[in-house]
């Protein structure tokens, strides 16, 4: 909801890569920058797998809905045992009535549930919301200070932590280095977990996207203005590069659309989507949302550096796409959502 | 390149309202939980007079500007001192107090630290500088798509959380009001900040993070920064200009418990002499609330200790021929 368009930042790049990318790249501007993306993507040694789980309500068993979606995607005991483990929900500004707005708390709560199952040493949960300063606020309107108070999981708020810097291995953006919360460093595993959105900048907002809110927002502003200013989608591949989350559970529970990620309105789509590679689980939501993931400009330029989206490298475990897609509403009046939406086989 | 003019060193114009806090309170048990919370924030403090924002925790140049702003306005005086030296050695040549030396960017701490500066009348070669470089200093401007979902006219310039970025409203309101007790309300930059504030106020009243709008649909106000906004546009805007966004405070002051946020509704609403009756009451229940959230972190017990002691808000003295 930031400016984005750094014009500095687009003259910088080429236009070389534009043409790949076509329409969805040209909010990108890739080339002539550091990093490993010069080398161009790689789609040969890619493959995924992605569970699609069927949870038509919040109240249903979600534990053992997401417990059974690890198990497809081969997480054993043995990974998880003894692990310190940070769940990152998305609760980039709450509303009273608007549960749609942020990843429900009982999906916070069940995947917790199933994490200390597994036998991590530890769980925690991290979020530094991109819009409010006031993170207890967002904790209680949320809803989900009632769960961790009640299940005793911890909560960091990374809005505020002391810094741990990292080379930006991405090199997408102008930044040398990026600055996470250090809570981050002394974890094993990062779990997304997202809602299923459109945005009005980005066309949707899922397990990559909902990395931004790792970032602290005392260093790059509320909302994160620094990273939008740099361009938000090199920013996206910038902190995925540098920092991939491990796993991604999706909450397509109730998710939203129209004019995401604040705006828009409720939208069942009665999934859980899980997996161990951020742009596969997110174009298997994007294909659930009736939207093209190849049209999404910061995936199509993931898929073969980061992973894959391509539907012939993920292996599709649970339900079948087909029979679960429904159309999130896109709006032509954001430009955003223009031309994004998936043909029907 | 906008040339702004100098800062002439001005006499003090801090008018900050002093209470002495537990005086005021209706019982022995507010007055136990607001003596409680007063040693909480001493325990933050650092035995160089600076203050971390957990118990423990490192030198942190807005708590520090936190803690000696509410104790500038209620107790710990002997502590001021030392805080404010502390704070004056996380300043740099140039002005800026930016959060971390390895961070020079993060220049958001600057006006801070020249609130709490005014506020302790201290450290008046420091404040100045701070000033000096909060009015050379403003955000970087970018083209915004009209087909986009920002609705800035961009008429008046604001400032960043980190150079070379947009400006948003809590680091121009905070510069405002740092502008406002160091005696510079009349500065073409305050007057700047002012229309910027302005400009981004809700339809219905109150502010956000700094956008008012998207794609035609009215975003939702939040009341911490609905709070500093009306703090720092106290004597510049008139009370019609702002009456929405009152309303809507009085609103929401009703509810909200969290310290950071009751904190900035209760100092916005007594900046507008609008503080509600309720307010000790409210602020008790706060610190109750730590038994379920944990202890609060200085910043958050900063701002609700200070407006527990600063009956009147943070305010500034008005500049000739404004309201």
């Amino acid at each position: 909801m930031t400016p984005h368009d750094n014009p500095k930042a687009r003259r910088s790049g080429g236009s070389s890569r534009r043409g790949v990318l076509g329409v969805v790249g040209a909010g990108l501007g890739i080339g002539g920058l550091g990093g490993w993306y010069h080398l161009g993507p790689n789609e040969s040694g890619q493959r995924a797998i992605v569970c699609v789980a069927k949870a038509a309500r919040y109240d249903a068993a979600l534990s053992d809905v997401i417990a059974r979606g690890l198990r497809e995607l081969g997480v054993s005991d043995a990974e998880v045992r003894g692990k310190s483990v940070l769940l990152k929900p998305n609760l980039v500004e709450p509303f009273r009535g608007h549960a749609h707005i942020n990843t429900h708390p009982l999906v916070v709560r069940a995947a917790a549930e199933v994490f200390l199952r597994l036998g991590a040493a530890r769980v925690l949960v991290g979020e530094g919301p991109g819009h409010r300063m006031d993170t207890l606020l967002v904790l209680e309107e949320s809803g989900l200070a009632d769960v961790l108070h009640e299940d005793r999981i911890p909560f960091h708020d990374l809005n505020s932590d002391s810094l741990w810097t990292m080379p930006n291995k991405g090199r997408l953006t102008t930044l040398s280095t990026l600055s996470f919360p250090a809570v981050l460093h002394g974890v094993d595993l990062i779990v997304s977990l997202p809602k299923m959105k459109t945005h009005h900048w980005t066309g949707v907002t899922l397990s990559m996207k909902n990395m931004f809110g790792v970032m602290p927002g005392e260093v790059y502003g509320w909302p994160k203005n620094v990273l939008h200013y740099e361009n938000i989608f090199r920013s996206i591949l910038d902190i995925c590069a540098t920092l991939p989350p491990q796993l991604a559970i999706v909450d397509g529970i109730v998710g939203m659309d129209g004019d995401g990620p604040i705006m828009g309105d409720p939208k069942a789509a009665g999934v859980i989507v899980m997996g161990r590679n951020a742009p596969a689980v997110d174009a298997t939501c994007c294909r659930i949302m009736g939207i093209d993931p190849a049209r999404i400009g910061y995936l199509a330029y993931a898929s073969g550096r980061l992973g894959t989206i391509r539907e012939s490298n993920i292996r599709q475990v649970g339900e079948a796409i087909a029979a679960l897609r429904t159309d999130f509403r896109l709006l032509d009046v954001i430009p955003a959502h223009r031309g994004l939406r998936l043909r029907k086989n | 390149m906008t040339v702004y003019p100098a800062l002439r060193p001005r006499a003090s114009a801090v008018c900050f309202h002093k209470e002495g806090a537990p005086t005021t309170t209706t019982d022995y048990r507010s007055q136990h939980a607001i003596g409680a919370a007063w040693k909480a924030l001493y325990e933050n403090g650092l035995p160089d007079g600076g203050f971390g924002l957990r118990p423990g925790g490192e030198f942190r140049p807005d708590s520090t500007a936190w803690a000696i702003i509410a104790m500038a306005a209620g107790f710990g005086e002997d502590k001021v001192a030392p805080a404010c030296g502390r704070l004056c050695q996380a300043q740099q040549a140039d002005g800026r107090v930016p959060l971390f030396p390895s961070h020079p960017d993060v220049v958001w701490p600057t006006a801070l630290a020249a609130i709490a500066w005014a506020l302790a009348r201290e450290r008046t070669k420091e404040l100045a500088r701070a000033c000096d470089f909060l009015v050379a200093h403003s955000e970087r401007r970018t083209a915004v798509d009209p087909s986009g979902p920002v609705s800035h006219a961009q008429a008046a310039r604001g400032w960043p959380w980190v150079l070379n970025s947009y400006s948003w409203v809590f680091p121009t309101g905070s510069a405002l009001l740092a502008l406002n007790l160091a005696g510079h309300s009349g500065h073409v930059r305050a007057s700047e900040a002012v229309d910027v504030l302005l400009e981004r106020q809700l339809r219905g009243g109150g502010w956000n993070y700094g956008n008012a709008e998207s794609f035609g649909q009215a975003l939702r106000p939040f009341p911490d920064t609905t709070g500093l906004a009306l703090s720092a546009l106290a004597g510049h805007a008139t009370a019609a200009a702002v009456a929405r966004s009152l309303d809507y405070l009085e609103g929401e002051a009703c509810r909200v418990r969290t310290p950071w946020t009751l904190g900035w509704a209760l100092l916005g609403l007594s900046s507008w002499d609008k503080r509600p009756q309720s307010a000790d009451d409210w602020i008790d229940k706060s610190l109750d609330r730590q038994q379920r959230l944990g202890s609060y972190d200085t910043n958050a017990l900063a701002v609700l200790l200070t407006a527990s002691a600063a009956r009147r808000g943070l305010r500034g003295r008005a500049p000739e021929g404004r309201p």
